[in-house]
């Protein structure tokens, strides 16, 4: 990373650490959902963007997260930072799970299936209401009292999703990371060349899953509650805009996407019950004007030297890679 | 267990089937011939439910109503869908895949607003007419007169769409171009064409669908969410543009769920989940075969 | 000379006489800010309507004579029946909004997040259409009120009902949601103390808004029960009672429901809904016939054109009761409020009403009775009608705080 933006991030950082002083308490809290929601979407790139794996239901694993902690504290009466590790490593087992299953197919099949187990996992949530709390989901739990206020809650949650993403982004740059690029753009060569491409993909969604536990379990410490829409499919696509506005081939925009999604519905919001209609407009615009997404446009524009190559497209011809 | 109760069930089960086996077989048609999996696929299905309304509304209390209800929705949804067709999506074939789930989710985030700006946000009752009220007893069973029409509706359609796909030019090309699309356009044939006939004719299945369910349940927002997950579901595992897969499909959802009822009646719901990913750990290319 | 004398001493005497009585005059600063968060899309959105109606209505006249010369002004949020858009709905409210007190909501659940975030943030909570007994009850504390009836008072007043017709094999059917089983648990807790031999057949649960209920209520067909409770609300209630017409239930099997005897439920049904079905509700605009409530109605239907349901009646009494207790407390403070708000008594269109101090619920009323068709109006009414005084009704006020000390 270039010095500068190395200061800039530091700068960036610094000015997060303090915003509960300066801030409304309505807007330190909406910062706290963007970085969780920011979250939420770079874990998603990891298999999206940079491994070219069709995930459609990766809030299946945020879910997870947020759940297990959730029952971890009210029916199992465990504390807090059991729940905590509990989460992330449980939605990392689902995403074994998932992965050895699913790895085998290719894009949209990979999508699809992922697409119904997910769908039966928030079945599974939404009856069983003992554990789950069903329709409702779980509310009122109880966390440390250290948590408690909005500036701690902020702060640890701040402190969580950039450490999250610094060991992301030093995945992203590592041999593997790399290697899982290279499976995105062609896996035939790959391993026509003796690379585990299989092995690579379900890594790296196991890493993916694991840190969008994280993320669900960051979401549990800033709103005290959980509900099955986070393992919906429609929340799944939501996290795919996400990635997709901001840009899919860049490191942080999906985190850019999720700050336009959430701003968009909060503001947007309050003015007109229709955002989503604005949301889907916008999303038209891009996919015809701005395939790359914001960061990715801005990166092609001012890096002269040509970027990754576009994945081959699979244009509704090729299901099969 | 009673076997009347689940002679009964099987019976209820059969006439969900056929709705969802409408509403699959038009995604499926849509999925197999142009490759695009349509996430308004639902929303139409809600848009044909409330056309429906208002068509059976304005003609007050006919009892003839439901039958130009029936007509409309489809013409309306076929519309719909075309519009998007010629003007947008024609242009993103050339695109991934995953550029077409966005851009079909874009479109349907807009269709579910359009239709809370024109229906407003309260649900509609459309009742049915006299004539088809009431419930009738079947080998003991009481099944609502209604379910009665889906379970001779459904095969019509499924009559209707072999034929032409089988038996007409247009689905006959259909069917080449679903497999080999370069081929047909080789041999001078508008491939834009037929792609067009196809989409239209997998929008105007799912206002059909939401036509024929509207008697039997609350028209209202949202309605068409999780219609659309087991719609791909059935899809998937039937075969991707395999109108028979749809069948198959379409019958072990509503029959496990129905019957599931007597076994379990807490997790019937999931048993259709349930099955779906059995089927597809063991044959992931579906049940049937695919077109790709 | 003494005419005039006597009247500059009448004069005097009137103006210290006015004097004294007038006091320190006194005015609020500003106006009165209340944050609602309801349901305004969907099947429920009759409900959240009905009430904003009432509340409306009722602020016209207080704000035309004011509050200690403040208006009380009031800003909307739909929570879409989910508690989690709920949740996040009050949180902009009491944080952006800088609402002086939070009103809502119809979803059960949403109530208990909402409640949970208002003991929290102590911040003044009025529920006026969820029936969660939990809400006053065993998750009841100093900061949440409740203006509408409970699962707790329904419960007991239609188990003793159909133990009195004497069925005593059920069958229940519920919506999986915080309200289906608090209704249902209540009902059954009741019919146990009041039939000690009933017998539950079997339990039916699906999910919340269920489009297609056919093959679940066939299957309770096939099961023959005596009589049937079903644990529905608001999302789901139109669709059972929709089916439950189409497949002929109610003939077969006597089947109860809270709340499906109200105008809100059997307006939008029309002909749509099924004749017998008994049900409960904790307001009429048909009965009792008091002067009282016909000047409501009259007033309700020149503004509105419909008649008013229970949630209208709630939201009626929400705005009076938050009107008067401000009078009371003669201050902003939202503690002063809720000290003043405990234990008052209102005027209603049914005659007055407690704010119970104990457990911060408004004492109700409950009519039982059946569906039925009548002439008169385009939807269905009810008859046979039998009036359950509050105090019958309610769970006493020990009841209450051993089930909060339960819950702790």
């Amino acid at each position: 990373m270039v010095t500068g933006t190395r200061l800039g991030i530091g700068v960036l950082l610094a000015a997060l650490l303090g915003a509960p002083a300066v801030l409304p308490p309505f807007y330190v809290y909406l910062l706290a959902l963007i970085l969780v929601t920011g979250l939420l979407a770079t874990s998603l790139n990891l298999v999206l963007g940079f491994g070219g794996m069709y995930q459609f239901h990766h809030g299946v694993f945020y879910g997870i997260g947020a759940y297990t902690l959730a029952i971890a504290i009210t029916k199992w009466n465990g504390p807090a930072w059991m729940g905590m590790v509990a989460g992330p490593l449980a939605a990392a087992g689902a995403g074994l799970l998932m992965g050895l299953v699913c790895v085998r197919l290719e894009r949209l099949y990979f999508g699809m299936l992922q697409l119904s187990l997910g769908s039966f996992v928030w079945i599974v949530a939404l009856r069983w209401y003992p554990v789950t709390g069903g329709d409702n989901g779980l509310h009122g739990i109880p966390l440390p009292p250290e948590l408690h206020p909005l500036d701690s809650a902020y702060r640890f949650i701040l402190i969580t999703v950039a450490a999250s993403l610094l060991v992301l982004w030093a995945v992203v740059r590592s041999p593997f990371g790399l290697t899982l690029q290279a499976i995105r753009d062609n896996p035939q060569r790959c391993s026509v060349v003796g690379i585990p491409v299989r092995a690579h993909q379900l890594v790296a969604m196991v890493l993916a899953a694991f840190f969008a536990g994280v993320a669900g379990t960051l979401y549990v410490v800033l709103e005290r509650s959980v509900f099955p829409n986070m393992l919906f499919w429609v929340l799944s696509l939501e996290i795919l805009v996400m990635c997709l506005l901001g840009g899919w081939f860049t490191f942080f925009g999906p985190l850019l996407g999720a700050a336009l999604v959430v701003a968009l519905r909060v503001f947007v919001g309050r003015h007109t019950e229709y955002w989503t209609l604005i949301l889907g407009v916008l999303l038209i615009l891009l996919i015809f004007f701005l395939p790359e997404g914001i960061l990715g446009t801005l990166g092609a524009r001012r890096a002269q030297n040509p970027r990754v190559p576009v994945p081959q497209p699979t244009h509704a011809g090729d299901a099969h890679g | 267990m009673d076997p009347v109760a689940v002679l009964g069930q099987i019976l209820v089960g059969l006439s969900r089937a056929m709705i969802l086996f409408i509403v699959a077989a038009g995604l499926s048609l849509v999925l197999g011939v142009l490759r695009v999996p349509n996430v308004f696929h639902g929303s139409l299905y809600m848009v044909g439910a409330f056309v429906a309304w208002t068509v059976a509304e304005a003609m007050g209390g006919h009892p003839a109503r439901l039958w130009p209800a029936l007509v409309a929705a489809p013409l309306v949804t076929a519309a719909v869908g075309l519009v998007v067709e010629r003007t947008l999506l024609c242009r993103l074939y050339q695109r991934e895949h995953l550029m077409l789930i966005l851009f079909t989710f874009g479109v349907m985030l807009i269709l579910n607003d359009l239709v809370k700006l024109s229906w407003g946000p309260t649900y509609r009752s459309l009742v049915p007419p006299e004539a088809l009220q009431g419930s009738v007893s079947v080998l003991g069973v009481a099944l609502p007169r209604y379910n009665l029409v889906l379970l001779l509706v459904g095969p019509l359609v499924a009559t209707a769409l072999w034929l032409f796909a089988h038996r007409t030019r247009i689905g006959k090309i259909a069917r080449a171009a679903a497999t080999d699309r370069e081929m047909v356009a080789v041999l001078g044939i508008d491939v834009g064409r037929v792609f067009a006939v196809a989409f239209g004719v997998g929008c105007s299945l799912a206002g059909l669908g939401g036509a024929l369910v509207a008697p039997t349940t609350s028209i209202t927002l949202g309605m068409d969410h999780t219609l659309l997950i087991e719609s791909f579901l059935i899809v998937i595992i039937g075969g991707l543009g395999n109108l028979w897969g749809a069948l198959v499909g379409s019958l072990l959802f509503g029959v496990a769920h129905s019957v599931g009822l007597l076994i379990w009646p807490q997790f019937a719901i999931a048993f259709p989940y349930a099955i779906t990913a059995g089927v597809l750990l063991l044959r992931p290319q579906g049940l049937l075969r695919s077109v790709w | 000379m003494h005419t005039r004398r006597s009247v500059v001493l009448a004069i005097l005497g009137m103006v210290a006489v006015s004097v004294a009585q007038a006091g320190p005059s006194f005015r609020f600063e500003r106006n009165i800010k209340v944050g609602i968060v309801d349901t305004y899309s969907g099947p429920p959105a009759v409900f959240g309507n009905d009430a904003l109606n009432g509340f409306r209505l009722a602020l016209e006249e207080i704000n035309r004579e004011g509050v200690h010369g403040a208006r009380i002004e009031f800003v909307t949020r739909d929570e879409k029946f989910s508690p989690e858009i709920g949740l996040s709905m009050a949180r902009e409210l009491v944080l952006q909004e800088r609402v002086d007190l939070l009103v809502g909501t119809i979803n059960s659940a949403t109530a208990l997040a909402i409640s949970a975030f208002a003991r929290e943030q102590r911040v003044p909570f009025l529920v006026w259409i969820s029936k969660s007994e939990q809400i006053t009850g065993a998750k009841g504390h100093r900061y949440v009120f409740s203006t509408s009836e409970n699962t707790a008072m329904a419960g007991k007043a239609l188990a003793y009902a159909l133990a009195r017709q004497g069925y005593s094999r059920f069958w229940i059917g519920a919506e999986d949601y915080e309200y289906g089983h608090a209704v249902t648990n209540s009902f059954w807790r009741f019919m146990k103390r009041a039939k000690p031999e009933a017998t539950l057949l079997g339990q039916t649960w699906w999910r919340t808004g269920e489009p297609d209920l056919v093959p679940y209520l066939t299957q309770i067909l096939q099961a023959r029960p005596e009589a049937a409770f079903f644990g529905t609300g608001g999302a789901g209630m139109a669709n059972v009672l929709r089916t439950m017409r189409v497949i002929g239930f109610a003939e077969r099997v006597p089947s109860a429901i809270h709340t499906a005897i109200d105008v809100t439920v059997l307006r939008p049904l029309g002909a749509a809904a099924p004749e017998g079905v008994w049900g409960t509700t904790d307001y009429l605009f048909y009965y009792p016939e008091t002067p009282a409530n016909r000047e409501f109605v009259r007033r309700f239907q020149a503004a509105y054109r419909d008649p008013p349901g229970f949630p209208a009646f709630h939201g009626y009494i929400t705005a009076q009761f938050i009107a008067e207790a401000y009078r009371k407390a003669r201050s902003l403070d939202r503690e002063r409020f809720i000290e003043a708000l405990e234990g008052l008594r209102i005027r209603t269109p049914v005659g007055e009403v407690e704010m119970r101090a104990c457990d911060h619920q408004a004492a109700l009323p409950l009519f039982f009775g059946r569906t039925r068709r009548d002439p008169q109006f385009p939807f269905l009414v009810a008859g046979d009608l039998v009036t359950i005084p509050a105090r019958e009704a309610m769970p006493t006020c020990e009841d209450i705080q051993r089930a909060r000390a339960r819950g702790r």
